[in-house]
């Protein structure tokens, strides 16, 4: 298998390289590098989001705790760093990938012993997590000065550094840990067997069982996947904000699941490509930070953004709607 | 037990808990509430405050019936009451004489809530999207449009006489609960009784042999997204009258109270099961344990662990009955 | 002769319905053993209890000499059992290549998958049953022939030493066919043992060692192919020498009730004509994939046509929609009844009223007398066995569930009512019950289009017979060709899984 870009890639790409061109022209201010290195540090901690969701879209399911277990295994990371006074970005990320795993554990298992929509579950698991983490943890908030010094350093450094007119700029090191998981999950799951699966179980589920795959099995695999991008998340985030919170990141599940589903991503499972969710980050990050630069106010963001959605929604379901009944198949 | 006694108590086992969850926790409060939660005041209070949510889960009962999910309630709900502010207000059809802002306002608020029950019907029966992904993307967009309208401000200074109406009483009981009561009635007799209600469950229970019968799916779906948004919007405009402005984001947690309601209440995520009168006890169990945990002055977070267990401890508790029943059914 | 496979008096219910019973069946090393049975006999689930879909609720299978009572998946295919589901069970979203080879490299242990090694075999295989198939296609994308084409080279990838082919020629050519069977003798030589699946008999006869005969859930007995011919094992198959009463039309009245004229959709079918008249039951038959389904689809308003008009009554109309031909008299019995035609967690009563809710509601509100009533009425009309209006419908038996099918559309007092394989999955007796009410209504007048793929079903009931190949009309048979002797012959030559020149000759081992 090469990396092919398909033709709903292909439709996203122009339609961001389209909509970019309309910027420029109208603001020529937004063709600069310092735009591009902007848009990477702040979409770098959405993307892993998404990529860790599509493994779930893939699989047929759907996740809506990933953001709780992002603030769980950081907050309680980082209060454990904070209480032994450990400064070791490397541990900081392991034991927050820790947590992240165990609760995608949780999550997996639930859905595998309840056998109910995911949705509802992960629903249920978001205020738990949440809840078990506020009233058994601890519901502080902790400000630049006490944070481990180790978390601001990977926030603001920079992979290399550009002098420009209005001073230097620099490439956020936050790229490095999504090009790292943009990579190891289109390695995960285009070239392991368990990858296959997991695209074999999100196809059809009986299929899959019957080649040999136990899909209880791939679902574990494909929770704790996403658990693990959540907690290595909940590190990046906050080295970028340097302070802790918590109470953040909670709430924002659905607009990741909305640039994953524009990424062509199918709800209904078995397809999905990385670069895709990419690209819908991208598209709607795009339009959250650049209609200022077009003249209209911020308020018009999920306007956008919900029409762009519901557009793609429409086609791709439709196209797959057509597809199906020219096959006899009905799903409604 | 004698056979037919335990069938009996089988066959409506969830109805059977319910009320025995309603008595526990009316017996429960009143001794660790004592005065609390039973003065006249307090039930007072809470016949105020059920209607708001009341409605919301009623129209989330609606799409879980059809085996689907409708995220887009509360924006709607939100949307629906801006547009309606901006009538009572007289920012829209300022040449509207005072007495008239009131009736215009609902016509505007029905139409509205017509306009978006379409959307949705059409956008989820035509491209057969579904429903979770479908719902998301107009979630966004109701809400881009209240946001696009407003710039996130909050909307008021409303026509006086609306305001009173969310503060009216009939007979010592808040004229809205009665609203509600009389709501709950009529979709009860109407999903039980009617030729619709009939076609309803039918589509909510197996969606290919509807269409094979004969039965019109596109207009039953289409009915329910409007009878959803229909619902929301009363909901918007109690809020509207009770709080004396509309604003974007209202009630956002809703979504996941709603949803838990509608489990306790019997509602089988999966379509098709499950009563009104499940979701009215369910309700009212919502609304007293909200009520004791504002007494108790229990955190948000406290309340968000609790819910997220609640959603959880009963969803397995259908789990364990459902295979007791089966287990039970096989002994047979 | 030694065993490789033993399944040991095997039980297997659905939902309290025991459709195989006490099953027991012996494979020898290198043997072809046919199973057959009517429609909906258990051959499938026994299949898949040997490949651990199902686990056995009684009973064990004893594999390589390693017995079994939870047999998995895994297991199965780790002890050489490869499977060629009837249902094809492949991967939409994945290319044909894959879909191919992934059993394989799975089965190996493997990893990481080698995109190189996907292509090697997936080539390797195409060329072994010599076709040209598109590797690169995704599976949605292809036609059921190359669908079917892909489950065999899946299931000849791997190294099987059993081999179970569960109807795998049901839409392949004959010159598909005849390939396919040169290989399964190859790999019988090569030492594998092949359980082969098919409902046409002269396939059966061509490759079979040992035949074994299944009927409604239980084992009749083991043939040697040399010691049966194909009139003993239909015998053997249905139970009796039934003679299904056969029918008749005698009206005089000749006007249509329903022409069609041309129809076409691309893909599907082409230039369609025929006319129902009153009392007429046209029989259509064909390959999978000849376009049959699809036709009666198109008439419920389920499946647009391109061009091509049909006439209701001498009127024409267009049918977009089901509830278009419910008022138009139209009334279909689906393929799948589970999944089209039968609310299953619902009770009889609410079953049978689905189709006639309106006409049940005065001013909207539901009469639920009226509903009772019609259901008794179907109950009684149908002799449903069940112990009330009541029972819901998942835990009655195939033949009681397909009465019901019917009856809620005969609520709707069509005058058109398409049947797609109305019998199938279901015992002799409710069988014969449904032919003699299909008579009865079409004595009064009902027209029918009966979609079957037996031809015994056919000859019984039908006054006429289209045959299909690929979308298009090939042959009409009327009343007085299905009356000859030989019938049945001409039908099966027709359909074209006739010429493999099977050896009747009885082979001396
Ligand atoms: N998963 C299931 N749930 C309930 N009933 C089932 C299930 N699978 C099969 N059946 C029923 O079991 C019976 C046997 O089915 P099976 O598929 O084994 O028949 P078959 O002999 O393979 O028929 P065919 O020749 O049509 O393929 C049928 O009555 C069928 O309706
Ligand atoms: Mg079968």
């Amino acid at each position: 298998m090469k990396f092919t870009i398909d033709r709903y890639q292909k439709i996203l790409i122009f339609i961001i390289a389209a909509y970019c061109a309309f910027v420029g022209f109208v603001n020529p201010a937004f063709f600069s590098i310092t735009t591009v290195f902007d848009i990477i540090r702040t979409s770098s901690t959405s993307l892993i989001f998404a990529i860790g969701l599509l493994v779930v879209m893939i699989s047929g399911g759907i996740d809506v705790s990933f953001m709780a277990i992002a603030l769980f295994g950081s907050y309680t990371t980082i209060n454990i760093m904070i209480a032994y006074g450990i400064d070791n970005l490397a541990f900081a990320v392991g034991l927050s990938i820790i947590f992240g795993a165990v609760l995608g554990l949780i999550n997996a298992s639930l859905i595998n012993w309840l056998k109910l929509p995911p949705f509802i579950i992960t629903l249920g698991t978001q205020n738990l997590f949440h809840g078990i983490m506020t009233t058994f943890v601890s519901d502080k908030s902790f400000g630049a000065g006490v944070l481990p010094p180790c978390l601001n350093q990977f926030g603001r450094a920079t992979l290399f550094q550009i002098q420009t007119g209005s001073g230097t700029i620099g490439l956020s090191a936050s790229i490095l840990p999504v090009v790292f998981v943009a990579l190891a999950t289109w390695g995960l799951i285009n070239f392991t067997m368990i990858g296959r699966g997991i695209v074999a179980v999100g196809n059809d589920e009986e299929s899959a069982r019957r080649i040999g795959f136990s899909p209880a099995r791939i679902r574990y695999y494909v929770y704790v996947w996403s658990g693990i991008l959540a907690g290595l998340t909940g590190i990046v985030y906050v080295a970028q904000i340097n302070a802790l919170y918590p109470n953040k990141l909670i709430g924002g599940e659905l607009p990741i699941v909305a640039a994953v589903v524009i990424g062509g991503a199918k709800i209904t499972g078995g397809d999905g490509k990385v670069f895709g969710a990419i690209l819908g980050v991208l598209l709607i990050y795009l339009l959250n930070s650049t209609l200022i630069l077009i003249g209209l106010s911020s308020s018009w963001n999920d306007l956008f953004i919900g029409s762009v959605l519901v557009a793609s929604i429409a086609t791709s379901s439709y196209q797959e709607r057509i597809r199906n009944r020219k096959n006899l198949i009905f799903t409604d | 037990m004698t056979n037919s006694l335990k069938k009996k108590f089988f066959n409506d086992i969830n109805f059977t808990i319910l009320i025995g969850l309603l008595i526990a926790a009316i017996v429960l409060s009143a001794i660790f509430l004592p005065g609390g939660m039973f003065s006249a005041a307090n039930i007072k209070s809470m016949a105020f405050q059920i209607p708001e949510f009341g409605f919301l889960a009623l129209a989330m009962m609606l799409s879980n019936l059809i085996g689907g999910i409708d995220l887009s309630i509360i924006s709607a709900a939100n949307t629906i009451a801006i547009f309606t502010a901006f009538v009572l207000n007289g920012t829209w059809l300022p040449a509207l004489p005072e007495e008239a802002r009131i009736p215009a306002g609902l016509v505007v608020a029905i139409l509205t809530a017509l306009i978006f029950g379409v959307f949705n019907g059409l956008l989820i029966s035509k491209t057969s999207a579904p429903s979770l992904i479908a719902s998301l993307g107009t979630m966004i967009l109701f809400q881009g449009i209240g946001m696009a309208l407003t710039g996130g401000v909050s909307i008021g200074n409303i026509a006086f006489e609306f305001t009173d109406f969310g503060k009216a009483e009939w007979a010592g009981i808040p004229l809205i609960f009665w609203l509600f009561l009389g709501a709950a009635i009529l979709l009860a007799l109407l999903l039980e009784k009617t030729a619709f209600g009939r076609k309803f469950y039918l589509y909510g229970e197996n969606k290919v042999a509807a269409r094979f019968s004969g039965i019109n799916n596109e207009k039953v779906c289409i009915a329910t997204f409007v009878m959803t948004a229909l619902l929301a919007g009363i909901a918007g405009l109690i809020v509207l009258s009770r709080v004396n402005s509309a604003k974007v984001g209202y009630g956002s947690s809703y979504l996941l109270q709603t949803i838990i309601v509608c489990v306790i209440g019997g509602i089988s995520p999966n379509g098709g099961k499950g009563r009104v009168r499940g979701v009215f006890i369910a309700i009212v169990l919502m609304q007293l344990m909200s009520s004791a945990f504002t007494m108790l002055s229990l955190s948000p977070y406290t309340k968000k662990l609790i819910w997220g267990v609640v959603l959880i401890l009963v969803l397995s508790l259908n789990h364990w009955i459902r295979n007791l029943n089966d287990s039970i059914k096989k002994e047979k | 002769m030694e065993p490789i496979l033993n399944v040991k008096n095997i039980t297997k219910a659905f939902s309290g319905v025991r459709v195989l019973k006490n099953v027991s069946l012996t494979v020898n090393r290198g043997e072809i053993h046919c199973l057959v049975g009517e429609n909906g006999c258990g051959k499938s689930t026994l299949v898949k209890c040997v490949s651990g879909v199902y686990t056995p609720d009684e009973g064990e299978i004893v594999l390589n000499g390693q017995r079994f009572t939870k047999l998995t998946t895994q297991q199965a295919i780790q002890n050489g059992v490869q499977v060629i589901y009837q249902d094809m069970s492949l991967f939409r979203h994945m290319s044909v290549a894959e879909n191919i080879a992934i059993e394989k490299i799975r089965a190996k242990g493997a990893r990481l998958i080698n995109w190189k090694d996907v292509a090697g075999i997936a080539a390797e295989q195409t060329r072994k049953i010599n076709v040209k198939i598109d590797l690169e296609k995704e599976i949605f994308e292809c036609p059921i022939a190359i669908r079917q084409l892909t489950a065999i080279c899946r299931a000849l990838a791997h190294d099987a030493k059993i081999l179970v082919m569960d109807e795998p020629t049901t839409a392949l050519t004959k010159n598909e066919v005849s390939q396919l069977l040169t290989i399964v003798q190859e790999l019988k030589s090569q030492g594998m043992s092949i359980i082969f699946i098919s409902h046409k008999l002269d396939e059966v006869f061509s490759v079979a060692d040992v035949i074994t005969v299944i009927r409604n859930g239980e084992k009749i007995g083991d043939y040697n192919r040399a010691e049966i011919n194909e009139k003993r094992l239909s015998e053997l198959m249905t139970g009796r020498e039934i003679d299904y009463p056969r029918y008749r039309r005698d009206f005089t009245e000749n006007t249509p009730l329903l022409e069609v004229k041309g129809l076409s959709r691309k893909g599907h079918f082409n230039d369609i004509s025929f006319t129902l008249r009153k009392g007429d039951i046209v029989g259509m038959i064909g390959l999978l994939g000849s376009g049959r389904s699809e036709i009666a689809m198109s008439l419920f308003g389920l499946n647009p046509i391109d061009s091509g008009e049909i006439f209701v009554s001498g009127e024409k109309v267009s049918i977009a929609a089901p509830q278009d031909a419910k008022r138009r008299g139209i009334a279909l019995l689906p393929e799948d009844r589970f999944r089209e035609g039968l609310f299953t967690d619902l009770k009889i009563k609410e079953n049978v009223s689905s189709t006639v809710i309106d006409e049940i509601s005065p001013r909207g509100c539901l009469d639920f007398s009226e509903e009772d009533r019609l259901a008794e009425k179907c109950i009684e009309t149908f002799k449903v066995r069940a112990p009330s209006r009541e029972t819901v419908v998942r835990s009655l038996s195939g033949g009681n569930q397909q009465k019901i099918v019917i009856g809620k559309w005969v609520e709707t007092k069509p005058n058109i009512f398409i049947m797609d394989s109305p019998t199938v999955g279901i015992d002799i007796g409710s069988k014969a019950e449904i032919y003699e009410q299909i008579h009865n209504f079409a004595k009064n007048g009902m027209a029918f289009l009966l979609i079957s793929d037996e031809v015994e079903e056919i000859l019984a009931n039908c006054n006429r017979v289209l045959i299909l190949e690929k979308g298009r009309i090939k042959t009409i048979l009327e009343a007085q060709d299905l009356r000859q002797p030989d019938a049945k012959k001409l039908i099966l030559e027709e359909i074209g899984s006739r010429d493999l020149q099977p050896d009747t000759e009885p082979s001396t081992k």
